[in-house]
């Protein structure tokens, strides 16, 4: 038979990581069981591509990836204990087994914006993919392509922030501007108070020569638009990536479109000025 | 190239193709027929209803369909087993679904292997309709009741005996030892294939309709047409176009199984966080019309509809999607 999209290839939990106070993220970095499922996978991920995991029993569901390449032969995806399948996963532990479809889905397309000031806009666990754009961007064959980078991370309380420890060497690094949120004074937080919209308006990244990439739930993305385009930056240059229920991933089974469009095979990225086209079917 | 077949001899025919495939044709259920595998020529009802009640694309895309056996954590595909098919006496627009479902399956970026061996495996012999039926309005959706797109060999039906046009190599190996057919007979079944689509009405007209639809997208038009629908799915589940499927594992017997799936149903676009992008009827009677009549448009520049009239005889409240096309033609917003 012909190669079969549904296949899953059998992956194997690394190691885990605990990302949030509440417990309720968890970081999963599987490992590959044969080096041509490895080989195959990193020559076609690119940041912003989603897989399908496979657990047999409970069934597939869509996480992106969170993690790039140069990090290790692993790959990363922060998972939010919400449904079966992630219920499923979140009790599972170092070497199990998990199958795997991917990478799927198109990526944040900064090859075209070589040479541009890259601003980065994350809201609570929506920054997954976020994380591993900045990861790709700041690989020292990458980070003298682009210029500035720019990224501004918002969460309910410090505790709920992903990625804390990676998060700190960023602080330490001259070539990256974090800025952290959140939304109501915390002891010892010495860094920005405020909704992510509101920090974004503080900071005010320059939309000259710049592109944008934003991420969050619907209020955030909702109040935040309005910033960017206030500061310049049009539809078109405004990434931000969909989410939506799916089963094969590969635009076939139906139900992730928007439109004419399907989130699994036409997106998950697509630029707000590509969304005003499409039905609000959401 | 055109064949001719009198009917007296089509059940040795079928016989002979018995040898080499597994032949399909309609069977009566009860007071329906259904594509069933033959064991013997005569079981091949090709008239008694119109349509079959259950659309030939299950013989493609299967209700319920193994996708894997798994052993471990080894998912080892199924599919290889699907042997040389032939299906008679599929309609036109049963036909022109499959090659609709194409664009879905194998002509986009991934191919479906399980659709594509079986289609691969396949010769239709399609019988057109010198009588289509009250609820059939394939004319109105860009296509026809002798519509020979799909169609290996398309049968034409003269009383005594079928003009066989042979369109493709696959139907020439059906089909080569039968003599031709003369210009008389040709000719004859020309007429009977105008006939056929000049009876037939145009409940609606398709131009402007995808703009027309996509300007009511939040329109109240959806909310006064779904009214009375009960949410069954039937419409789906019967129409040869609609494909959609769900993914599971029955553990049980070892195996990831594919199920039809429809976007009637709550469940279908229910996400793990609660919402729900097509939470009531509305929503998903609009995306069920919109994908056929705009986004397949869009998609492949096609209706993604074959007006075989299922989904109009067998819903249990008579909606109609003819009437629902006219009123979206007809809709104003006041």
């Amino acid at each position: 038979m012909n190669h079969n999209p549904y296949k899953p290839i059998p992956m194997r939990i690394a190691r885990t990581v605990v990302e949030t106070d509440d417990q309720s993220l968890k970081s999963f970095e599987l490992v590959f069981e044969r080096d041509a499922d490895r080989e195959a996978f990193f020559s076609r991920y690119r940041p912003g591509q989603f897989c399908q995991l496979s657990i047999f029993g409970k069934g597939e569901a869509p996480f992106g990836v969170a993690s790039a390449a140069w990090e290790g032969d692993f790959v990363r995806f922060t998972i939010n204990k919400i449904g079966v399948f992630t219920r499923a996963i979140h009790s599972m532990k170092v070497g199990d087994p998990i199958g795997l479809r991917g990478p799927l889905g198109n990526w944040y397309p900064i090859e075209n914006w070589k040479g541009a000031n890259i601003v980065i806009i994350g809201g609570g666990y929506a920054f997954t993919t976020l994380f591993a754009l900045t990861q790709h961007l700041l690989d020292p064959a990458i980070r003298p392509q682009y210029g500035n980078l720019t990224v501004i991370y918002g969460a309910r309380e410090p505790g709920l922030f992903l990625y804390k420890k990676e998060l700190q060497t960023w602080y330490e690094r001259k070539d990256i501007n974090l800025y952290q949120a959140i939304d109501c004074p915390a002891d010892g937080w010495c860094y920005f108070v405020g909704y992510v919209p509101n920090v974004t308006k503080e900071i005010a990244p320059s939309a000259e020569n710049a592109v944008a990439f934003v991420c969050g739930p619907p209020v955030m993305i909702k109040f935040t638009l309005p910033v960017l385009y206030e500061l310049g930056f049009p539809a078109e240059r405004i990434y931000t990536s969909m989410e939506k229920r799916m089963k094969c991933g590969i635009g076939k089974c139906g139900r992730c479109n928007i439109g004419p469009k399907y989130i699994c095979k036409d997106g998950p990225i697509f630029t707000f000025a590509q969304l005003q086209e499409l039905p609000p079917d959401l | 190239m055109y064949k001719i077949l009198p009917k007296a001899d089509l059940p040795r025919l079928i016989e002979k193709w018995m040898e080499q495939a597994t032949v399909y044709a309609p069977v009566r259920q009860g007071d329906f027929t259904k594509f069933e595998p033959l064991s013997d020529p005569a079981q091949a009802d090709l008239y008694y209803a119109a349509n079959t009640r259950y659309p030939p694309k299950s013989l493609f895309l299967p209700q319920s369909e193994v996708m894997f056996r798994v052993k471990g954590s080894e998912f080892e595909p199924t599919g290889d087993e699907v042997s040389s098919r032939v299906v008679l006496g599929i309609h036109a627009c049963d036909t022109r679904a499959l090659q609709l479902l194409d664009g879905v399956f194998v002509d986009r970026d991934y191919q479906d292997p399980y659709w594509a061996r079986k289609r691969e495996q396949t010769t239709l012999v399609v019988l057109g309709c010198a009588n289509p039926c009250e609820t059939c309005f394939c004319t109105s959706v860009g296509s026809g009741p002798f519509d020979k797109r799909g169609a290996d060999v398309m049968l034409i039906d003269l009383g005594n005996e079928y003009v066989a046009d042979v369109r493709s190599e696959k139907g020439q190996v059906l089909f080569d030892h039968l003599p031709d057919a003369s210009q008389e007979q040709i000719d004859a079944s020309r007429q009977v294939q105008a006939a056929a689509a000049a009876k037939m009405k145009k409940p609606f007209e398709t131009e402007g309709l995808k703009d027309k639809l996509y300007n009511l997208f939040e329109s109240g038009f959806w909310a006064t047409i779904q009214q009375s629908c009960l949410g069954c799915g039937v419409c789906t589940f019967l129409c040869p176009t609609c494909y959609c499927f769900d993914i599971v594992d029955e553990v049980q017997r070892n195996e990831r199984v594919r199920n039809w799936d429809t976007c009637m149903f709550r469940i279908y676009s229910q996400e793990a966080s609660g919402h729900n992008p097509r939470p009531t009827n509305t929503e998903r009677t609009r995306q069920r019309i919109m994908h056929k009549y705009a986004y397949f448009v869009d998609l492949f520049n096609e209706i993604g509809c074959t007006g075989c009239g299922r989904c109009v005889r067998y819903c249990p409240v008579n909606l109609d999607i003819r009437q629902i096309i006219r009123s979206a033609q007809a809709w104003e917003e006041s």
